[in-house]
């Protein structure tokens, strides 16, 4: 028990006398666990949050007409298959043929919610349609009729006439039913949705006079290319009426792309640490080898080679202990500060990092000091008190 | 004499010497490698976006609107065309090396000889093209379209002479309504001339263009009588994101002032790229696809400036690193430098010789950093993106800068307490 004691006493004096330099050696194993500890948070993270920086590219699962009716009912059945967390949008789709100024136009009803949050590359000058008369006209659409942010027009609609009522043999005239619109903003993407005019689905429903189904169901999920994969086979098993698909284009190339970057990451990670543990090895070799002096003192008044190895070590594994501590406190609020500034949102603590980081700083402390103690130890002590 | 001293130092204490260069080195390493890597890794990662396909659509002015919207009705209105005999033009431009890949469409419809109906694009495969520039290029879907699955067959090769004019690829979802497999023969009857055609692949695109088959360009030309119309050309551009500069001139380019107006040709916006092509195609409209384009932007941004930040924390842990060993090297030798003022040195020159010292070993130490980091930035580049990492000249200047200016705070603490040092004191071993 007194021994105990006495070896603890003899660690933390010598750290506490030799405080300068113990800081150093402490700030430079710090320094190696906060690298160590601030890359493996972010390594692990950059999936999750480039993953979101990825849905930029707009819906990567679609829901399109399974057996029956394709209803809003059905896309909503089958967008409540994805966890709430994971699904980023979901915009319904349903076309018609509409006409402005007797010239038919692709007429577009959609949740405008939705579909700003599954198509965020859309541009749009202007406003973004909200609600009931507010119209989203596609640039090709607003070219050819001159139609810019504010104007009003008026939108017609001709139901398609029944086959019933042709098969009596009598004509029966369906009028056209009109509604009025204001442009809130002219659409720009570049892609095909320039050709259509957007209204919210209950205009639509409005025009042409009748629920109708929808075309497409776009939602946009934030999930790795395993799980989509089980959430799309989840959809097609548990919902019935509604074909889940992926869009190859954004989840193939998602996948290409995300490993790369996650490969590009990691071998960051492994350099930037293996030069970071030898420095840390270097500090820590030159801060023993300055105390041969010491050791040859120990030996000559009558200290054995193992009670030197375990002061020595006892006293670097402390300070590896403290330097992990703090290592992966700086790490986290490190990782934490550069996912705030990257991607605008905090980190997830991992607990498990905290032993990781504090054993790997010991082990690497320990290891480098171990190696000269024991070529000190050699040495006879005249010899070095002598000063050769 | 200071020579001598200097020369005495280095050979003589060459193992604690050793141990600063090593450490200077792998600062510079580590400073050099994170630089490279961070000042390359747009362009790479721009490379690998280009997955996504083109960013870049041409179309003919006069058609774009009102085809597409009369289509509805008739489906059958004959807008303009792009001349084929232009297309490669494209790859004359100012920004002919941001063109990574481009690719002509032409869509007809032909007939099977039941009657179905069928949409059929006329395009480049691996298309083979002598510019006039003298340069050769290999463009065409196969790299444009990387994200189509092949289920059946194989991609239809333009080189290979049995793959040459009478062959297709056929969208799974069309192959399964037909029951058509990679082998077949099929027979399209177009609105001028017939063709027989070997099925070479089927594929899964996952999209509409599942339920279409795909031709080569003169193939699909020759069924409708198009000789040389094209509908449409998408373009793979390495481009810069966008700001307020490029939206505004996209806009309107001549709203601009003529420096504005130099600023924005000169760097590869997709709008400066998409102007200069419609300056060579004729009648044509140029546009960002902005699926692709601004989600590129994003990404690009986004991982630039991580690597920023991971190459700032790696910049400060090297320099902390070498600071420490310097300081902690330099106060080890208190007793030499002890009995140096016992006998008289000045504290300017004690100053001096170790600084000197100090600073010819971090030389050492920081070229052998250099290139050593140089060599781990081609690790990563190669084992990440299977291409070498470009050596941009800036990094060597900030890696010295970073190395002298290292040495240097590390050296002060050290220095000033061999200054304050007390010959008597040291030797006496107190």
């Amino acid at each position: 028990m007194k021994k105990r004691k006495m070896f603890i006493r003899m660690i933390t004096a010598s750290l506490m006398r030799r405080r300068s330099r113990m800081i150093v050696a402490l700030l430079s194993i710090a320094i190696g666990a906060t690298i160590l500890s601030g890359l493996v948070s972010i390594y692990y993270d950059v999936p999750r949050q480039m993953g979101a920086e990825f849905r930029n590219y707009g819906a990567n699962v679609i829901l399109t007409a399974g057996e029956g009716d394709f209803t809003l009912a059905a896309a909503r059945q089958g967008q409540a298959k994805i966890p709430e967390d994971k699904l980023v949008g979901a915009a319904p789709y349903r076309y018609e043929n509409v006409r402005i100024n007797d010239i038919p136009v692709v007429a577009a009803g959609t949740d405008p919610e939705g579909a700003e949050k599954t198509s965020p590359y859309w541009r749009v000058e202007g406003e973004w349609f909200s609600g009931s008369g507010e119209l989203l006209v596609g640039a090709s659409v607003a070219e050819a009729f001159r139609l810019k942010e504010g104007d009003v027009i008026e939108v017609s609609y001709t139901p398609m006439a029944e086959d019933e009522t042709t098969s009596d043999g009598e004509e029966e005239f369906i009028p056209d039913t009109y509604k009025t619109f204001t442009v809130m903003g002219v659409l720009q993407t570049g892609g095909s949705e320039e050709n259509y005019i957007y209204m919210t689905l209950d205009d639509l429903t409005e025009l042409t006079g009748a629920e109708g189904t929808l075309d497409v169901a776009e939602l946009s999920v934030s999930a790795s290319a395993g799980e989509l994969d089980d959430l799309i086979a989840g959809i097609n098993a548990g919902v019935k009426g509604v074909h889940a698909s992926p869009v190859k284009r954004v989840t193939a190339s998602e996948a290409t792309v995300l490993n790369k970057l996650q490969a590009l990451v990691l071998l960051v990670t492994i350099v930037v640490l293996a030069l970071t543990m030898i420095c840390v090895a270097t500090t820590m070799t030159a801060v023993v080898a300055e105390r041969r002096k010491e050791i040859g003192l120990r030996k000559a008044i009558g200290a054995s080679d193992k009670s030197i190895i375990q002061e020595f070590m006892g006293e670097s594994m402390l300070l590896g202990l403290l330097g992990g501590l703090l290592g992966s406190v700086l790490g986290f609020v490190f990782a934490r500060q550069v996912s705030i500034s990257v991607f605008s949102s905090s980190i997830s603590y991992r607990p498990m990092l905290l032993p990781v980081t504090v054993l790997a700083s010991i082990a690497v402390t320990g290891i480098s000091s171990l190696m000269p103690i024991r070529s000190a130890t050699d040495v006879d002590p005249a010899l070095v008190l002598k000063g050769e | 004499m200071f020579l001598r001293m200097i020369r005495g130092t280095l050979f003589r204490q060459w193992k604690k010497m050793l141990m600063i260069a090593f450490t200077i080195a792998l600062g510079a390493s580590l400073a050099s490698a994170m630089l490279s890597v961070m000042l390359d890794v747009g362009d790479k990662v721009n490379q690998e976006l280009k997955t996504y396909g083109a960013n870049i659509t041409v179309v003919p002015k006069e058609n774009s609107v009102l085809s597409e919207l009369y289509e509805v009705e008739d489906g059958s209105v004959q807008g303009a065309y792009l001349n084929e005999e232009e297309l490669g033009k494209i790859k004359t431009i100012f920004w002919a090396f941001n063109i990574v890949d481009f690719a002509p469409f032409v869509n007809v419809t032909a007939s099977l000889d039941d009657g179905t109906e069928v949409q059929c694009v006329g395009s480049w495969f691996d298309h083979h093209m002598d510019l006039p520039t003298g340069e050769t290029l290999d463009t065409g879907i196969a790299s444009m379209r990387s994200w189509w699955e092949l289920k059946e067959g194989s991609w239809l090769d333009e080189q290979l002479l049995a793959d040459t004019a009478d062959a297709a690829m056929i969208g799974k979802d069309l192959a399964e309504k037909l029951g058509l497999s990679a082998g077949d023969k099929i027979h399209l009857t177009g609105s001028a001339s017939d063709r027989e055609l070997r099925i070479a692949g089927v594929y899964d695109a996952g999209g509409t263009e599942d339920m279409q088959i795909f031709l080569q360009l003169d193939t699909a030309q020759a069924l409708a009588d198009l000789d040389g119309c094209v509908d449409k050309i998408e373009v793979s551009a390495l481009t810069t994101p966008e700001n307020e500069l490029s939206e505004r001139a996209a806009k309107d380019p001549s709203s601009l002032t003529v420096a504005q107006m130099e600023t924005w040709t000169c760097t590869a916006y997709a709008s400066s790229i998409c102007y200069e092509i419609q300056q060579v195609i004729t009648g044509s409209v140029a546009a960002p696809v902005r699926q692709v384009a601004d989600s590129e932007g994003a990404i690009l941004g986004k991982t630039q400036l991580l690597m920023i930040l991971i190459t700032i924390l790696s910049l400060i842990g090297a320099a902390l690193g070498i600071c420490n060993l310097v300081t902690a090297s330099v106060m080890e030798r208190s007793q030499e430098i002890g009995l140096m003022k016992a006998i008289g040195a000045q504290n300017l020159s004690v100053a001096l010789l170790v600084l000197c010292e100090i600073f010819l070993t971090a030389i050492v130490g920081g070229i052998a950093g250099f290139f050593a980091g140089f060599g781990f930035a081609q690790l990563i580049g190669h084992t990440v993106f299977g291409a070498a990492v470009e050596l941009k000249p800036m990094v060597v200047p900030i890696v010295a800068v970073l190395v002298v200016l290292v040495t240097l705070i590390g050296s002060i603490p050290a220095i000033r307490m061999l200054l304050g040092l007390r010959p008597t004191e040291v030797l006496h071993g107190r």
